[in-house]
């Protein structure tokens, strides 16, 4: 018989009334050795790519996020009892690793839309080039206009990335930051806040936002740890492809 | 380790933004780029070869490109041979557009996501 895997958390000993976990199934607390794993019956042999089922496996997730901060297991894990023992037996000390990093921390998430800069025309130098011009030369020189543009997206991402990572860096353990300098969604990071910090961080993000009203904010959580702990079980998982 | 039932943390987690309607018209690119499921037949794995080669061809492209712009901006290149090199790299480009064509993919098509270090081209 499979089980689901949601999360595993320590100093977890009773499980209170969590939400359904997939397929309905009821959930239950797992105690493998000091640590517990959030597990519920799974009859099938892969678990579909839904928004119920991921809505159901967040939901089982954040249910003990007042207790602990567990770290979440992939979408779509499905193992057995003695794979699992297996796992954690083994993994046993870089899983306490993760749950150190993440202990007492909630994350927090911020996204930033920007109007993308023009491209650099006003920056463009004299080239030498064949007189008249041919096409060869006027194709290299789009070029370089475009690069232009590029490069100063990037700069200006980079230092957006940067103000953001200095505002919050002292109420932030850790965070992970993608910069796409050439999308209107330039920028998502994801913070990992201790609990005692969140008041003071949503102060800083809030002044932040005032500071600069030319771009666009979504903040949102707090969250289980989603982006710093995802455990990758090593055995087979398997993704539902309906 | 228990909460206090005035920690924040008991509540939902809030989205707060003064733009929503923005963030998801953005997030919504982000998840059509995802497929909902994976064809595998003889037209699809040929699109997908395809798809993997034409993404090479194009990042080197592009590499060979900016080279080219570097070096005539580093003054390297007689104007005839910025001509030269000009030609070659649109009539390369101008090729690379007829296959794409040709296999039904777009520019976005030719762009792996490599996650936190961005998309390849």
């Amino acid at each position: 018989m499979k089980l689901y895997a949601y999360c595993l958390a320590a100093d977890l000993d009773t499980l209170g009334d969590s939400p359904p976990g997939i397929s309905g199934a009821p959930v239950r607390l797992l105690k493998i050795d000091d640590l517990a794993v959030l597990v519920s019956h799974a009859e099938i042999d892969a678990v579909p790519v839904t928004r119920n089922n991921a809505l159901a496996h967040a939901a089982v997730v954040r249910s003990v996020l007042d207790q602990t901060t567990p770290l979440p297991f992939r979408f779509g894990s499905l193992v057995t009892e003695q794979q699992l023992r297996s796992y954690i037996s083994n993994r046993k000390p870089a899983l306490e690793k993760k749950l150190a990093h993440v202990r007492g921390c909630v994350e927090m998430s911020v996204k930033i839309i920007w109007q993308l800069p023009e491209d650099g025309n006003n920056q463009l130098q004299e080239i030498p080039v064949a007189e008249p011009q041919g096409a060869g030369a006027t194709f290299l020189a789009d070029k370089r206009r475009q690069l232009l543009g590029d490069e100063r997206r990037a700069a200006q991402a980079a230092e957006i990335a940067a103000w953001l990572s200095e505002t919050v860096s002292d109420l932030t353990r850790d965070e992970q930051v993608t910069v796409r300098s050439s999308e209107r969604l330039v920028l998502s990071a994801a913070h990992l806040v201790e609990r005692a910090q969140l008041r003071h961080y949503r102060e800083k993000i809030g002044e932040a936002r005032e500071n600069r009203p030319e771009l666009h904010f979504l903040t949102s959580g707090p969250w289980p740890p989603y982006s710093f702990a995802n455990i990758e079980l090593e055995f087979k998982t398997q993704f539902g492809v309906s | 380790m228990t909460f206090s039932p005035e920690n924040p943390l008991s509540a939902e987690p809030e989205i707060e933004t003064s733009h929503a309607e923005e963030f998801v018209e953005q997030l919504r690119c982000v998840t059509d780029t995802l497929p909902s499921r994976i064809n595998i037949d003889a037209q699809s794995v040929e699109q997908g070869l395809a798809k993997l080669v034409l993404t090479l061809i194009e990042f080197i492209r592009r590499l060979l490109e900016k080279q080219a712009v570097r070096r005539m901006e580093g003054g390297d290149l007689s104007p005839e041979q910025i001509e030269e090199l000009g030609l070659a790299l649109m009539r390369l480009e101008g090729k690379l557009q007829e296959l794409k064509s040709q296999f039904g993919l777009t520019d976005e098509d030719l762009n792996l996501d490599l996650g936190p270090i961005g998309r390849l081209i």
